[in-house]
């Protein structure tokens, strides 16, 4: 079974209904051939199958009904994360309906804001979150791109890495110092002055790097003010670690049970190879892992949805973050030594669930920065 | 053309004449190729070191190798790693020379190994099968007699480099009867005979090294079966006692140590005491790894046999591979997810090659699994 958040909460209608649309959306309108074939490929997803998950109501899930979404939870929208991982789907759910959403919600243009929210949850387009600058940073307030007033707008100048879901992007929340400090700015893709570079990743999706060069961005394209610009990008950002800890959930469940599968059938020396001990033993050590990945998980979940706020909430995030990615690397790559030498073949699909666990741990800080992350925090804390 | 007598040399020159010859002559395009180098692209080099004398180290002169003692081999392994010369195609150099310098005819002597030196024949190995991995004894392929020939039928799979090679040597079943490795041989196939079908298979760092290859009714002639019948298991297992510890040497880590030392020092690291301590594990897991190394290279040079216990090389050299890029992955942070070579801190790295090409070393060769039940077994006589 992948990392399932809802188990605690059965009778929760909505989960029930998400969970049976996500069982049904993954049996049916995606599968690994698909997801094969749209490696390397740009934008790498296909925009029929988002219409689709913005039927099921997905995109919308985070966001509030008077912006056209569900309103629902953290719990919710675990659930569709952690099932759509499962199974790879390529389409940028976390990184748009999360990360930019959760941006998007958290600001102060109402105009921009319910626009916006408004076409993301009906399908129409896609933001994406242009916030980090450098590598192996998770602080929101480091940021160097300029906002200057030009004549009656904004000019912006700068430079954005790492942006989750850049490839296809309708636009970019893009972070910027103004005079007044950190503020959030509306850039649609194409704008002039706006370079998208798209390099590879190790799942065959790809990040963006973002060129801004005097973008003149209009006054009615000031999404988030100093006022709430800050928490409006920790918030996504907290929320987005652990949807993001859902998906290797996902990744590691189904990772572990085809390997678990394989110690059943695989023979060798006349033997199902999971009565070895050894590969036994091993089995198990990594279900405890997935275990605890999704006690975690289901904490964090309950946490944001009772509305945890600063300290608290960046603490738990991390928490999901460094279990999902210490557990997702660690059972991805025991599949490979488990399925023995078809296991490091392209045509089999454990190498894919590495990959993808590769990508999900190297976004937003791995294991390692999120402890850190969690130690710095229980400092500050005290 | 006898090359000299590398032995006589002291070890410092050696190092030095080694040095020399490779900067003079290997492309430096291909230095530190981070997968396995297809024969295309080797074949020059291959036909350097042939030219030269330098392509058999390991096999003595009166055959046209360099004759290297265990102590000169570890030299020219370790300048090898050092200037990031890739392998060439080498089962002929390493494993059929060897085995038909044993096992061979006088006429299987005098046909192959002058191909094998210069490159005429490249070989590839065809041991594993579909439902024969670990368990090599059960293979199935079949080698039946007819005639003047043997008829093979079945399949072999992994085969590395099988696409590049113009020979096999393989294990098929030729008896059913008693126990399982006591009806196996090995034979000596010729890659273009009719009836074999090759097809590469693609690996998770995305390149074609290893291969299917089906045999369908394909002739082979008994003048090709060495060591005897149904004494396949025998010459397969017979490896040198240098060839048993090479694979737990502690150089096969070296590029992924010192690019992550290097991004190390660019990103401040070292003023990191939690990163120091994970880095300095590492290190002396590899270090120490090289002190149990050289005991085993001491029993090589004194001309006595090793025992299983070298089995444990190969595991913590593996294993130490894999947490050290495990640890390159984690230092890279956003390009640990990204594959191809980026700059980083200023310093140039492409970590998930690395990363992925340390995850079969537990796997081939006897898997981590299998060589721990060896040592079990025979080194701490463990009932089982
Ligand atoms: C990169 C690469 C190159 C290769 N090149 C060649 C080549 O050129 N020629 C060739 O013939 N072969 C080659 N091989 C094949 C290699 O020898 C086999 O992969 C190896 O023998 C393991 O067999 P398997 O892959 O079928 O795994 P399996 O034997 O099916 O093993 C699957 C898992 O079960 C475990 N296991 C099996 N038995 C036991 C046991 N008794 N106790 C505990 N655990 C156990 C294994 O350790 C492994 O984790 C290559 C393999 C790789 C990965």
């Amino acid at each position: 079974m992948p990392a399932d958040p809802a188990t605690s909460s059965t009778g929760n209608e909505h989960a029930r209904m998400l969970r049976d649309s996500v069982a049904d959306f993954v049996k049916r309108g995606t599968d690994i051939k698909r997801v094969r074939r749209l490696r390397e490929t740009q934008p790498g997803f296909e925009r029929p199958v988002w219409q689709q998950m913005a039927q099921f109501g997905w995109l919308g899930i985070l966001v509030p009904e008077a912006y056209g979404g569900l309103g629902l939870g953290c719990t919710e929208m675990a659930i569709v994360a952690a099932g759509t991982a499962s199974a790879l789907t390529p389409e940028p759910l976390t990184a748009a309906a999360v990360l930019a959403a959760g941006a998007i919600m958290r600001s102060d243009n109402e105009t921009l804001k319910r626009e916006l929210l408004e076409s993301l949850v009906a399908g129409a387009s896609i933001p994406a979150l242009a916030w980090q600058e450098n590598a192996g940073v998770i602080d929101a307030t480091q940021c160097t791109v300029r906002a200057e007033p030009f004549e009656a707008a904004i000019k912006l100048n700068g430079g954005k890495k790492f942006i989750a879901g850049a490839a296809g992007a309708d636009g970019f929340v893009v972070s910027a110092q103004s005079p007044e400090g950190l503020t959030l700015y509306w850039v649609p893709a194409g704008s002039s002055g706006v370079t998208l570079d798209l390099q590879p990743l190790a799942d065959g999706r790809t990040t963006g790097t973002l060129q801004l060069n005097d973008v003149v961005v209009p006054p009615s394209h000031v999404l988030a003010s100093a006022a709430c610009a800050r928490e409006a990008l920790e918030g996504a950002i907290d929320t987005t670690l652990v949807m993001a800890g859902a998906e290797m959930g996902g990744v590691m469940g189904r990772a572990l049970d085809m390997s678990v599968d394989y110690m059943k059938t695989r023979v060798q020396f006349g033997k199902p190879i999971g009565s070895f001990q050894a590969l036994a033993h091993r089995a198990v050590d990594l279900h405890i892992q997935r275990e605890l990945s999704s006690a975690v998980l289901d904490d964090a979940v309950a946490l944001f949805d009772a509305g945890v706020t600063g300290t608290r909430r960046s603490s738990m995030a991390s928490r999901v973050k460094a279990r999902c990615s210490e557990a997702g690397l660690r059972i991805t790559r025991e599949a490979i030594q488990i399925h023995g030498a078809i296991g490091f073949t392209d045509e089999y699909d454990a190498g894919l669930y590495l990959k993808r666990a590769l990508t999900l741990s190297a976004w937003l800080g791995n294991a390692a920065q999120h402890r850190r992350r969690y130690a710095e925090l229980a400092v500050t804390h005290e | 053309m006898t090359p000299p007598d590398f032995n006589a040399l002291g070890d410092d020159d050696f190092r030095a004449r080694v040095r020399e010859f490779f900067a003079q002559h290997y492309p430096p395009h291909l230095r530190f190729v981070l997968r396995r180098a297809r024969l295309a692209e080797m074949k020059a080099w291959y036909l350097t070191l042939s030219r030269h004398g330098w392509i058999a180290p390991n096999w003595p002169r009166e055959y046209g190798g360099m004759g290297l003692d265990t102590g000169k081999m570890i030299i020219l392994l370790e300048e090898t790693e050092r200037y990031g010369v890739s392998r060439v195609p080498d089962h002929g150099i390493v494993q059929v020379g060897p085995i038909l310098m044993k096992y061979g005819t006088p006429g299987q002597q005098q046909f192959y190994l002058p191909k094998i030196l210069t490159g005429e024949h490249i070989w590839g190995q065809g041991y594993s099968e579909p439902n024969a991995g670990s368990d090599l004894a059960s293979l199935a392929t079949s080698a039946v007699p007819d005639g003047d020939d043997f008829i093979v039928n079945g399949q072999k799979i992994w085969t590395t480099l099988a696409h590049d090679s113009t020979h096999i040597y393989l294990l098929a079943r030729t008896s059913r009867e008693g126990k399982k490795q006591e009806g196996i041989s090995f034979l000596l196939v010729d890659a273009a005979s009719p009836g074999i079908t090759i097809r590469p298979i693609r690996n998770i760092a995305g390149h074609e090294e290893f291969c299917e290859v089906f045999f369908d009714n394909v002739r082979v002639p008994q003048a090709n079966l060495v060591g005897g019948l149904n004494k396949g298991w025998t010459v397969a297992k017979a490896l040198l006692s240098f060839e048993r510890i090479n694979i737990g040497s502690p150089r096969r880590p070296q590029y992924a140590l010192k690019r992550l030392e290097q991004l190390a020092h660019a990103k401040g690291l070292f003023e990191d005491p939690g990163f120091v301590d994970k880095f300095t594990a590492l290190e002396l897991d590899l270090a120490d790894l090289g002190s149990l190394y050289a005991r085993y290279v001491e029993v090589v040079k004194r001309g006595e046999e090793l025992g299983q216990e070298v089995s444990m090389l190969k595991i913590w050299a593996m294993e130490a591979w894999q947490r050290l890029t495990d640890l390159l992955i984690e230092t890279a942070h956003e390009y640990g997810g990204m594959p191809g070579e980026h700059s980083m801190d200023g310093v140039d790295v492409d970590v998930l090659s690395p990363f992925y090409y340390a995850r079969p070393g537990t796997i081939y060769g006897g898997s981590s699994e299998i060589q721990r039940n060896i040592l079990a077994k025979y080194v701490l006589k463990l009932p089982s």
